[in-house]
């Protein structure tokens, strides 16, 4: 009994875990180098169906009681995840990405699910710690120039400091409750003595560490820079997901104290400033993307400050339209060599040169801008509704003018794309085959999730 | 087709033109402007069908449609028309296929993209327009922004892109703030009637205290004052209608900037009606500002658009000063006003264009004595500019006069009560109609007489207009002059809904047997 619930209830972990193997042993028995493209493209959809077909039977199991669970939240949010994967090992199949890649990616997710499943926080700080150590290894995989390794170790170093200070409110909550659970932390959120409040707010740091809020996210504008491609989007959509996502479940139906709301309050407004501002004066397209993530991090942090009944929601609607548009955009830049590819001049007279790579992008940039019809006015329209329906109505006007700084600087891409003349020789190539699929894949669901977010909204 | 399908077609036919649009192979422009006229002229058809069917004198949306969208928010997608929107609906279907006539010639480059552009605002001002739920509004209202960003952007003069960031930053920082106000409303309704809606009509029905509605109109009123614009918030108006290409100055002037007007007639004033009341005089104040500087402004330029630009700043503060009379007079010589510029600024950006296109200026002073030289475009351009400066017997005239009525007849009863301000604005609003004729009559002297000179045309011979833009001009003429001649048709359409606009934001004049 016990065996077949645990193989059900975390069975797309297992098939994340069988297609790690397979990928192993076809990279050990193969004397040459082995395309990883379709076995992990196969694993990614099994767990995706399987995910999603427990979530709409609505599984509930504890296999591990106290320290693993699952509910059709959590297993929305893997199929979600897994959902946004499929375009990201597009890419990687488009820059011919070895079985590292996919061994790595895969296993990063796996850590992601840990998370998503969590119960106690030793399980979560190891679910973190699976999802991060891989994404080392996967953002210096593009060891072509010396600042992949430098931002690596940037990472790798910032991401310890994040660990240690997890552990740190893991035992501040140990202390302030007596316990380790989940239920133990949000019983800390509601404490206002010391302790409870340096755990809560220290762990809540190190959340934000891992989703580059202001002023712990100066790794990620080197680490996207330096990844590759395929890798950069796997950061921007999936990780931020995984950890957002990980964290609307650690705090459950608990509401933030006061020491917390102000951290919640003020370090995602100075997020969406200053990702606005300093993304404005990137010459870089992934330094770019990797401020507006810095910002969009800071969206996403408001959302705690909501009712608990509706944080899934937000959340989770949020990241599936930013993850789609990220990849949608990453997907349509033009091919070429690495750095010359990632020069925003480089877009210069896209639209006339690849029309359909420009308007991809153009449809991109507005949706991050949250210009309607495209989805992430939605959301960001129920970002700002949660947080005011939560009685923070000044906070919202002025996230609300916030995000009003970002529209300049993703206009801009625009500009550059359909108002300036093409360079005589341009270096960059139309994007190739997969890396189109991956587009248009994401442009369609961008599309479904603009006109229809209700569908959507619904089903969550 | 059932009534209210009609209304649905008419919406989404420049959608469908869009998508057959994707079909046509770039290197048949001749095809793409086809097909855009095609459908654009069918949209017209519809909408005159539309405006002929519509009652007079019965209360409500007509055409409507509802369907749930987003189920669990309350919103849906729900459009109708009523006296407010139908004239402006009709405007905007007249102007589309002329806009595009007019850009056979002048727009050689990316073809497809433009017209699928003309088609995408077609679609969302259409959508603005007949929106009868704010969500549903705001996202037509701010989806406009991309289309006439990218025309401008592309297709405009040199400083383009300068103008077309300034005009998009402009009117997005307006539009945030109306966001901040609409989250307010949608979460307000939820509290107030336990579900979740954003039906303009549910939304008249909030009990609002008199500070909250304040903030909430300053949202909103700020996003419709850019976009109308009102001195002072009108500097992007001349960079964006300068560097913009024809065709986009004409739906600028044409329809965009109704849409702030129509914003305040349609939500700003009565969805919070004690706030308004508190704001009528500033908006007053600054609407005559608005008529007397833009035209003492309009006066001393030299850049031909940018003539029409500030008077269209001017003509608009007419139109501004008739919503706040509140009276049946005021708010429809607004209503016709709104129509009467579309068509009077649509027709001089369209002619400024035309002059463009034979010898690349905008000059005034390189121009002179065009009479001799271009008999037909003359008398075009004469028969505009008496429209505009608002002679009797055009549309301009009906509308400024049933404006400037209507704030007299607001004005005087506070008069009689020792209050002259209101009366000292609407006397000064006479003065704009002097400058009016002041600084057309300097456009037409310099332009139309003296000695003739052109700037150099490349050595082309200077032609007269050629067939396609005479039946371009002579459906304006035509249009203006039916609005002046036949005013009645159209004041009865809307007069209902007036009253009602009326009746809901000052009830206590209603009740006293106002006017």
């Amino acid at each position: 009994m016990m065996a077949e619930g645990l193989l059900l209830a975390a069975l797309p972990e297992h098939l994340l875990l069988l297609g790690i193997l397979t990928l192993l042993v076809i990279d050990l028995v193969s004397s040459r180098a082995r395309d990883p493209f379709l076995p992990a493209l196969l694993t990614v959809l099994l767990a995706a169906a399987a995910a999603g077909w427990l979530a709409w039977a609505g599984h509930v199991a504890a296999p591990f009681p106290g320290h693993f669970s699952v509910g059709p939240q959590a297993f929305t949010a893997k199929a979600v995840l897994l959902v946004l994967t499929v375009p990201v090992l597009l890419l990687g199949r488009e820059e011919r990405l070895d079985s590292r890649f996919a061994m790595l990616l895969l296993a990063s997710l796996y850590g992601a699910f840990l998370m998503l499943s969590a119960d106690s926080l030793i399980m979560l700080f190891f679910g973190i710690e699976v999802l991060s150590l891989p994404l080392y290894a996967l953002v210096v995989l593009a060891y072509r120039r010396p600042q992949s390794a430098e931002a690596a170790m940037k990472y790798l170093v910032l991401g310890g400091v994040g660990t240690a200070i997890l552990l740190m409110g893991i035992s501040l909550t140990l202390g302030a409750t007596g316990g380790l659970g989940v239920d133990d932390f949000q019983q800390a959120l509601a404490g206002d003595d010391f302790m409870s409040r340096g755990a809560v707010v220290l762990v809540v740091v190190a959340f934000m560490l891992k989703a580059a809020i202001v002023p712990f996210h100066t790794w990620a504008p080197d680490a996207y820079e330096a990844a590759t491609i395929p890798v950069t989007a796997f950061m921007a959509t999936i990780v931020k997901a995984a950890v957002l996502l990980a964290l609307v479940r650690l705090f459950g139906g608990a509401e933030a104290g006061p020491a917390l709301v102000a951290v919640l309050v003020v370090l995602p407004l100075l997020s969406i400033v200053w990702g606005n501002l300093a993304a404005m004066r990137q010459p870089g397209f992934r330094r770019l993307i990797a401020y507006s993530s810095i910002a969009h991090a800071g969206y996403l942090f408001l959302v705690l400050l909501g009712a608990p009944e509706g944080r899934f929601e937000t959340v989770t609607f949020y990241v599936i339209v930013y993850g789609l548009t990220n990849v949608l955009a990453l997907a349509c830049l033009p091919a070429g060599q690495d750095w010359l590819r990632d020069r925003l001049v480089g877009l210069k007279g896209l639209y006339h040169r690849d029309p359909r790579a420009a308007i991809l992008i153009a449809v991109a940039m507005l949706s991050l801008a949250g210009i309607p019809p495209f989805p992430g006015f939605v959301a960001k329209f129920l970002v700002f509704r949660t947080v005011m329906e939560a009685g923070f109505v000044a906070v919202a006007v002025v996230g609300l003018i916030a995000s009003y700084l970002g529209i300049y600087l993703y206009l801009r891409v625009i500009q550059y794309m359909f108002m300036t003349p093409s360079p005589a020789h341009p270096a960059t190539r139309p994007t190739g085959g997969f890396a189109a699929t991956a587009g248009v894949l994401a442009f369609m669901a961008v599309l479904v999730a603009g006109v229809f977010p209700g569908w959507i909204l619904g089903w969550l | 087709m059932s009534e209210a399908n009609a209304l649905n077609l008419l919406l989404f036919l420049p959608v469908i033109g869009g998508a057959l649009l994707l079909l046509l192979p770039e290197r048949r422009p001749d095809l793409v402007r086809g097909l855009s006229m095609l459908v654009l002229t069918a949209q017209l058809a519809l909408a005159a069908w539309l405006y002929v069917q519509f009652e007079a004198g019965v209360s409500g949306l007509q055409f409507e449609t509802r369907v749930p969208w987003i189920a669990t928010w309350g919103v849906h997608y729900h459009i109708g028309l009523d006296g407010l929107n139908l004239l402006l609906v009709l405007l905007t279907a007249f102007l589309g296929p002329l806009v595009v006539a007019g850009a056979f010639t002048s727009i050689t480059r990316d073809v497809k993209l433009f017209h699928g552009m003309v088609l995408f605002l077609q679609f969302t001002m259409l959508g603005t327009f007949l929106a009868q739920d704010l969500f549903l509004f705001y996202v037509f209202w701010e989806a406009m922004l991309i289309p006439m960003f990218l025309i401008i952007g592309i297709w405009g003069g040199e400083r383009r892109i300068y103008a077309t960031l300034k005009f998009f930053l402009y009117t997005a920082f307006g539009s945030i703030l109306m966001l901040a106000a609409v989250v307010y409303l949608a979460f307000t309704v939820l509290s107030q009637d336990g579900s979740p809606s954003f039906a303009i009509a549910d939304l008249h029905l909030l009990e609002l205290a008199v500070p909250v509605q304040v903030l909430l109109l300053t949202g909103f009123a700020l996003s419709f004052a850019i976009k109308v614009p009102m001195v002072p918030l009108h500097t992007w108006l001349p960079d964006a209608h300068v560097e913009a290409p024809t065709a986009g100055s004409v739906i600028l002037a044409g329809v965009l900037l109704k849409m702030g007007t129509y914003g305040f007639l349609k939500l700003g004033f009565p969805l919070f009606p004690d706030a308004a009341q508190l704001a009528t005089p500033l908006i007053m104040t600054l609407a005559v500002v608005s008529i007397l500087y833009g035209a003492g402004l309009a006066l001393v330029q030299d850049d031909i658009k940018k003539i029409i630009a500030y008077s269209s700043v001017s003509h608009l503060g007419y139109v501004m000063l008739g919503l706040v009379s509140y009276n049946l007079l005021g708010v429809q010589g607004a209503v016709i006003q709104m129509v009467s510029h579309g068509l009077v600024a649509g027709g001089l950006f369209l002619m400024v264009g035309m002059i463009y296109e034979r010898c690349h200026s905008r000059d005034l002073a390189a121009y002179g004595g065009l009479a001799k030289l271009l008999p037909v475009y003359s008398v075009f351009f004469m028969l505009l500019t008496l429209a505009a400066i608002g002679l009797p017997t055009t549309s301009g005239f009906t509308g400024e006069f049933l404006v400037l009525l209507g704030a007299f007849d607001a004005a005087w009863p506070l008069f009689e009560q020792g209050r002259t301000y209101p009366l000292a604005l609407a006397s000064a609003a006479v003065l704009g109609i002097v400058l009016g004729a002041l600084y057309m009559l300097r456009l037409v002297r310099r332009l139309l007489f003296g000695d003739a000179r052109v700037p150099e045309a490349g050595g082309a011979e200077l032609r007269d207009l050629n067939l396609r833009e005479m039946s371009i001009l002579a459906a304006l003429v035509a249009a203006i002059f039916y609005i002046g001649l036949f005013p009645n048709d159209f004041l009865q359409k809307t007069e209902q809904a007036v009253i009602e606009y009326q009746e809901r934001v000052l009830p206590a004049r209603v009740e006293e047997g106002g006017p």
